[in-house]
């Protein structure tokens, strides 16, 4: 920390392009930025790191000119105060941004991506000089070390040819930019494909442009970057040369200290019933995920964006199709959700309004759907009061807001909407309850709730299973963690090692030193 | 609490304001819930269905307001209201059915053929002719779920096929059937001075509004309408829900074409097809009144509402007869689905807002 108090603002070698002085900006009910210091020379690539909430993608945000800074921020390029009150503004200013999903359109070839939002060089009539676009494009391409056939079309293309070209778009007029803002531009690249971006990125920087470089992947800030800058809790923790430091230490500036909470001693002591049996995982990002786990466990499934996470319980509940094997107290389980919940299995999902709920019924028709026949006649006819008490019973247990059955359930709050779609799965007694990002959106208070309700549902001998990307909530409620990198669960966390560090260091892929 | 909710509940900004006004008495609970089951916005075509009457009644009173008019518009409007509810099974689960038309015209033409060529029974030939339909039905549902095609394209192909399968049947000449009396009689007598095909049409809502409003099919169809997705991983099984729509629209816009034939026996190409946006128009208007969801009595309540304002029209300015159905219908339409997605958009900025909110957090 004393290493950062004495960086502040001291440019060493050539002066910054970009210096932003005591920049906030706050949220009602949250300061997302807190008096943030940081400047970018021309001709380097400054990684911009933290963890989630750290306040990375406000400061991004605020440079795009999509959010307002607090009054008293100061943002200069080249010295001179600039106002980013949008985002014409920002461009006008020189910033390019190239966000993690390129903004590309799929079916057009590079040239036509390339030429979108731009003025095109016309013959008479209007008529678009294609040849010398298509020339000028492969000229643009190469010069950033691409070599591929600038004709075809964009879905044709890989991961690292679609992020050349989203660079080239960004970069295409050259003399106008001034820093370059690349957004997690590796999450969804293959790791034979960052070489080539790494190529490009430092053609970028011996054009003499900035460059802000934002990853979770820190060996790549060892790899590229020139210095690091580190954020947590809307604060700058510091800036560093990348050389000052190693991938360990990095780790603690992000994670911090005075987030240690007490090591839990809970350790598992349940039956050693296998109730949830899965062998061989496959689907799009995971890749052969075996998970035992036994009556009145909580398992939680931790990662980063990308790293497989966020696939598992849709795999498991068979929202999508999947590869391998699931079984419930021994039994398979078919690939498709029925057949999951006859098993057993419930889902809650991470999209709460995609997938976790019919918005424009009431609160009532959601929470039955999972079970109607409880209150259906032998006429068919659903008896509406009976099932009237049955929700009002669920929304008095779990205090949901407002106490009234018939409410439309878009007009609840986050929270509310979190504890029906809950209830909607707990009424049918589920053997494997499955939680995806179960407090996404969510207020403190339904969030107690919510995990006070994970731990009941284990304790009367269910199977309780959380991906989350909050490794705080997985260190609270589970008694074991399964971290996942690269679609593989490569480590697992229970009893004293289970704390927040601990996971943010293992699904940052840095060895325990 | 209670009155507090009931009043921010209260659709009208007026009616809140005047149920403030009312005295806090014991009754204030029970106002509020008729004065809204009464509310303008839950019934805005029954009163334009009464505006209609009033003002066509004062300009051509010895016309409009006559025993004549009533009975023409209900009698001609059957068709156009069974066909209608055919339209809406489908739209309840999210999926348009534009081969309505294009079914109930093979139908019709099915009855009138079977009539000339066969000796069947009447009856047993409405039934077969049923049974086609809802094969027709078979074939949009795997289309749309098993092949993956939107609604909206594949019944648009259907149709298309169906026109051509019926100008094969009548060789693109216009048929006289040979119906015997007594089913052409169902078609055009009256009971209690009411026509018999009324009856048929208020049976059939009768079926649909129960289904749709008391039983699981009717829940798991708006599941599936609001959110397939969602639906889905509830345990609803979208897919067959779809399929059975398709089969219940095709055999209900069959049954279209089986009254049809009870009116008149007579098939031509041209019968069918004209016969689909009206009905459309009175499902999207009706989805716009009561339960603000697609549902039967105000499809009903919106094509008469809609075929009053026509005949009204019609009777008052005889120009009017050739332009009138095609402006009321296109112009309803729009002014309905407009309504209907004012509430929606207004739903999607909070959502939004929301969203922001909870990612800028982040």
């Amino acid at each position: 920390m004393h290493a950062a108090r004495d960086m502040t603002a001291e440019p060493v070698g050539a002066p910054a392009v970009l210096t932003i002085r005591g920049l906030s900006k706050t949220f009602p009910g949250t300061k997302a930025l807190d008096r943030v210091d940081f400047d970018v020379r021309p001709g380097e690539i400054h990684a911009l790191i933290g963890q989630n909430g750290s306040g990375k993608s406000t400061l991004i945000k605020v440079l795009a000119g999509y959010h307002q800074p607090d009054p008293g921020s100061d943002i200069r390029l080249a010295g001179e105060e600039v106002d980013l009150r949008d985002t014409t503004a920002s461009r006008d200013a020189g910033f390019r941004f190239v966000h993690q999903d390129l903004g590309l359109v799929e079916t057009l070839s590079a040239v036509d991506n390339l030429t979108l939002g731009r003025e095109l060089d016309t013959a008479f009539g209007g008529r678009i000089r294609w040849g010398a676009e298509c020339r000028d494009a492969e000229r643009r391409m190469r010069a950033l070390g691409y070599d591929f056939d600038v004709r075809r079309p964009v879905a044709e293309l890989g991961a690292a040819e679609r992020t050349g070209i989203a660079i080239a778009r960004a970069l295409w007029d050259w003399e106008q930019a001034r820093v370059l803002i690349v957004d997690e531009p590796t999450a969804s690249l293959p790791r034979e494909e960052v070489k080539v971006l790494f190529d490009a990125l430092d053609r970028v920087r011996k054009q003499g442009l900035g460059v802000i470089y934002v990853s979770h992947r820190l060996d790549e800030i060892f790899k590229i970057g020139d210095r690091v800058t580190v954020l947590r809790d809307g604060k700058r923790v510091g800036t560093w040369d990348v050389d000052e430091l190693d991938p360990d230490r990095l780790v603690s500036l992000m994670v911090g200290s005075v987030e240690l909470r007490p090591p839990h001693d809970r350790v598992f002591r349940g039956s050693h019933e296998v109730a949830l049996e899965i062998r061989q995982l496959r689907g799009l990002e995971v890749d052969n995920v075996d998970i035992e786990a036994r009556r009145g466990e909580v398992v939680g499934i931790a990662g980063l964006t990308g790293s497989g996470r966020e696939e598992v319980l849709p795999l498991l509940f068979g929202t999508v199709s999947r590869g391998g094997e699931v079984r419930v107290d021994g039994r398979v389980v078919p690939a498709e959700p029925r057949g999951a919940m006859a098993a057993g299995m419930a889902l809650v999902p991470a999209d709460r309004r995609a997938e976790g709920a019919v918005v424009g019924l009431s609160v009532r028709e959601n929470c039955t759907l999972t079970d109607l026949e409880r209150h259906s006649a032998r006429t068919g006819r659903l008896n509406r009061s009976a099932e009237r008490a049955e929700v009002l019973a669920w929304i008095e247990e779990l205090d949901v807001r407002p106490r009234r059955p018939d409410a439309d359930f878009g007009t609840l709050s986050g929270g509310n909407q979190q504890k029906i779609v809950l209830a909607k799965w707990l009424r049918r007694r589920p053997r494997v309850l499955l939680l995806d990002e179960p407090t996404q959106g969510v207020d403190v208070h339904a969030k107690a709730t919510i995990h006070a309700l994970a731990r009941e549902v284990a304790a009367d001998g269910a199977v309780v299973v959380i991906a989350s990307s909050d490794d705080a909530e997985l260190c609270d409620t589970c008694d074991r963690v399964l971290v996942m990198r690269s679609g593989e669960v490569v480590a697992e966390v229970q009893g004293d090692r289970l704390t927040p560090e601990e996971l943010a260091r293992l699904q940052l892929e840095v060895a325990r030193t | 609490m209670l009155s507090q909710i009931d009043r921010v509940a209260s659709p009208e900004p007026a009616m809140a304001a005047e149920a403030a006004v009312q005295p806090r008495a014991a009754d204030a609970r029970s106002r509020p819930s008729w004065l809204r089951l009464l509310s303008v916005k839950r019934l805005s075509a029954a009163y334009l269905w009464i505006f209609f009457i009033i003002l066509f009644g004062l300009i051509t009173p010895d016309t409009f307001l006559t025993e004549t008019t009533f009975r023409l518009v209900f009698r001609s409007g059957v068709i156009t209201c069974v066909l209608a509810l055919a339209f809406l099974v489908p739209l309840t689960a999210g999926a348009y059915d534009l081969s309505v038309g294009a079914v109930m015209s093979l139908a019709l033409g099915l009855m009138v053929y079977l009539s000339i060529h066969t000796g069947l029974p009447t009856l047993v030939a409405a039934a077969l002719v049923l049974v086609v339909c809802a094969s027709c039905g078979v074939v949009s549902g795997f289309i749309i779920v098993r092949l993956r095609v939107n609604s909206f394209i594949a019944t648009l192909g259907v149709s298309q096929l169906l026109l051509g399968a019926v100008l094969l049947i009548s060789n693109n000449t216009q048929l006289v059937g040979a119906l015997p009396q007594s089913w052409s009689d169902l078609g055009n007598n009256d009971f209690l001075k009411i026509p018999i095909v009324v009856y048929f049409l208020v049976a059939l809502a009768l079926v649909l509004w129960y289904v749709l409003e008391f039983t699981r099919i009717g829940r798991y169809l708006f599941a599936t309408g609001g959110n397939p997705d969602a639906a889905r991983l509830a345990g609803v099984p979208t897919n067959r829900i779809i399929w059975c729509a398709f089969i219940v629209s095709a055999t209900i816009a069959g049954l279209a074409g089986v009254i049809f034939s009870m009116q008149s026996g007579l098939y031509s190409s041209s019968i069918g097809p004209g016969y689909l946006f009206p009905a459309v128009a009175a499902v999207f208007l009706g989805a716009s009144q009561l339960s603000q969801r697609p549902n039967v009595w105000g499809t009903l309540i919106a094509y008469f509402a809609l075929a009053f304002g026509i005949q009204g029209l019609v009777l008052s300015a005889s120009s009017a007869s050739v332009w009138s159905q095609p402006v009321f219908q296109g112009v309803s339409l729009i002014i309905a689905v407009a309504l209907a997605s004012r509430p929606a958009r207004r739903k999607l900025r909070e959502a939004k807002s929301v969203a922001a909110a909870t990612s800028t957090a982040s």
